[in-house]
């Protein structure tokens, strides 16, 4: 099966070079759900100041792209600017512009393997309804998985 | 047919209810269910962009755990299926990729081998149960309930990797809520995204805006209620709805249910057995005449 991936930073710079910039991503019906934000459209957003800058990974706009992939549906060249949409956010982590929801996010997942925090409310929820109360201990391995990716040392790095 | 059952963050979290209809429902449609301890957050498809080979190692371990029981892996959301699925295939695919994330893993004592398949529950159904599967277990056929269907983004793209239907025009959730005697309705905007990541990480604002026009499609199209097969969409239809309804001066509302409350429904399960008291977006009308229906 061929996959296509996020791209790596090496094939970026030939992904933007074959953008037409012809919006045609941005245009179609259901197409990318930017266009509801009065201030953004995906043109300007996206194409223009991601896809036609190299000071993409320091727009705060790229946080919106959901990765719902229309645009890569809908461009006929191929370029899938999601996947070059989700390259900035990799290199974002790494010049320190995250968006806070995000940094947080994945900080909580590393410590306690899940994303949302545990509440009383929940466990009483789950025990009305017969559900086994969900594990508090923090999980060793995805510490461990971090070290050795130096996603731990990032993040020490990005808290104030 | 046996799955691990991956719950992910978001179902066993804040909507624990829709986890105890899927206990309560796939096993009768011969699905059985293993627990296994240890799985964790899928990890969340859109933060561990930032960091993508601690996103794939922490979805790959998750992956490990089902082939170390032997067992494929059968899920309740959309992004954990998007997350497992691209990670599964692209590591099934790519061996110098799966060096390094094993590297990675090495020190938690799991190797991804590549054994096993991640399936949504949406496709256990559709394919593995299959449409006269579904029909068979159905008691109480949903008649005229008027449903607008919300396959959500994450199952439909990218097609070659989901595999689940077109995303430009899907259908299979429709044959499927078809297969509970309700009848699906043609609405515009049904691939549009929920709005939930939007909310979350972009701009409230503009995720009720796009929540709004999608409301109105489904109203305008005449549908009683909508129906998801992902928590985040369950979650910005329901809760989303109700926080937005007075900055987008609703009018009308539009329940949304979970497919497996339906399903549920379908089976003869009561309101409260199938969760639907616990939605924040009620309509006492649709109550009453789904009550009707499941008498
Ligand atoms: S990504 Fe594709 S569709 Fe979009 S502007 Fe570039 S060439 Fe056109
Ligand atoms: S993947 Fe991102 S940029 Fe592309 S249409 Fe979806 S939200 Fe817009």
């Amino acid at each position: 099966m061929a996959i296509r991936a996020t791209y790596p930073p090496s094939a970026m710079h030939e992904a933007a070079e074959v953008c037409l910039k012809c919006g045609v991503c941005c245009n179609v019906a259901h197409s990318c759900h930017v266009m509801y934000d009065k201030k953004f459209n995906p043109k300007y957003t996206f194409v223009y100041d991601c896809l036609s800058s190299d000071k993409g990974a320091s727009n705060p706009n790229i946080w919106m792209c959901v990765s719902c992939h229309k645009c890569e549906e809908t461009c006929p060249y191929e370029v899938s600017p999601v996947h070059f949409i989700e390259a900035l956010k990799g290199v974002a982590l790494g010049v320190g512009v995250v968006h806070p929801t995000i940094r947080a996010e994945v900080a909580q997942v590393v410590a306690t393997g899940f994303a949302f925090p545990l509440s009383g409310a929940t466990e009483r929820q789950r025990q009305a309804l017969n559900l086994k109360p969900l594990p508090t201990k923090p999980l060793g391995e995805l510490g461990k998985i971090a070290d050795k990716t130096g996603l731990a040392a990032r993040l020490r790095e990005g808290q104030p | 047919m046996k799955y691990t059952l991956f719950l992910g963050c978001f179902i066993p979290v804040r909507l624990p209810h829709i986890e105890a209809v899927a206990r309560g429902v796939l096993p009768q449609l011969g699905i059985e269910l293993a627990d296994v301890d240890g799985f964790t957050c899928c990890p969340e498809p859109v933060g561990f962009l930032t960091d993508r080979m601690t996103g794939l190692a922490m979805a790959a371990r998750n992956i490990c755990l089902a082939e170390e029981a032997g067992l494929d892996i059968i899920t309740l959301c959309n992004g954990c299926t998007y997350t497992l699925k691209q990670a599964n295939e692209t590591l099934k695919a790519d061996a110098a990729l799966r060096a390094r994330v094993n590297d990675v893993l090495s020190e938690t004592g799991h190797e991804f081998k590549g054994t096993v398949d991640v399936l949504h529950f949406a496709q256990v159904l559709s394919r593995r149960v299959g449409l006269d599967g579904i029909k068979a277990v159905v008691k109480k056929p949903l008649t005229g309930l008027r449903v607008a269907c919300h396959p959500g983004c994450h199952i439909l793209s990218p097609p070659a990797v989901l595999g689940f239907d077109d995303p430009l025009d899907p259908v299979v959730l429709d044959g499927m809520v078809s297969a509970l005697g309700a009848d699906p309705v043609d609405w515009d905007k049904k691939t549009g995204c929920c709005g939930w990541t939007l909310t979350n990480y972009g701009e409230r604002e503009a995720a009720n805006r796009l929540l709004g026009a999608k409301l109105d499609a489904m109203h305008a199209a005449g549908a009683d209620c909508s129906t998801v097969i992902c928590p985040q969409c369950f979650y910005q239809f329901d809760t989303g709805q109700m926080l937005a309804a007075r900055e987008l001066k609703l009018e009308y509302k539009v329940p949304t249910i979970y497919y497996l409350q339906l399903l549920a429904l379908a089976m003869g399960r009561s309101l409260d057995e199938s969760g639907i008291r616990q939605h924040r977006v009620k309509d006492p009308a649709l109550e009453e005449r789904l009550g009707r229906l499941v008498a």
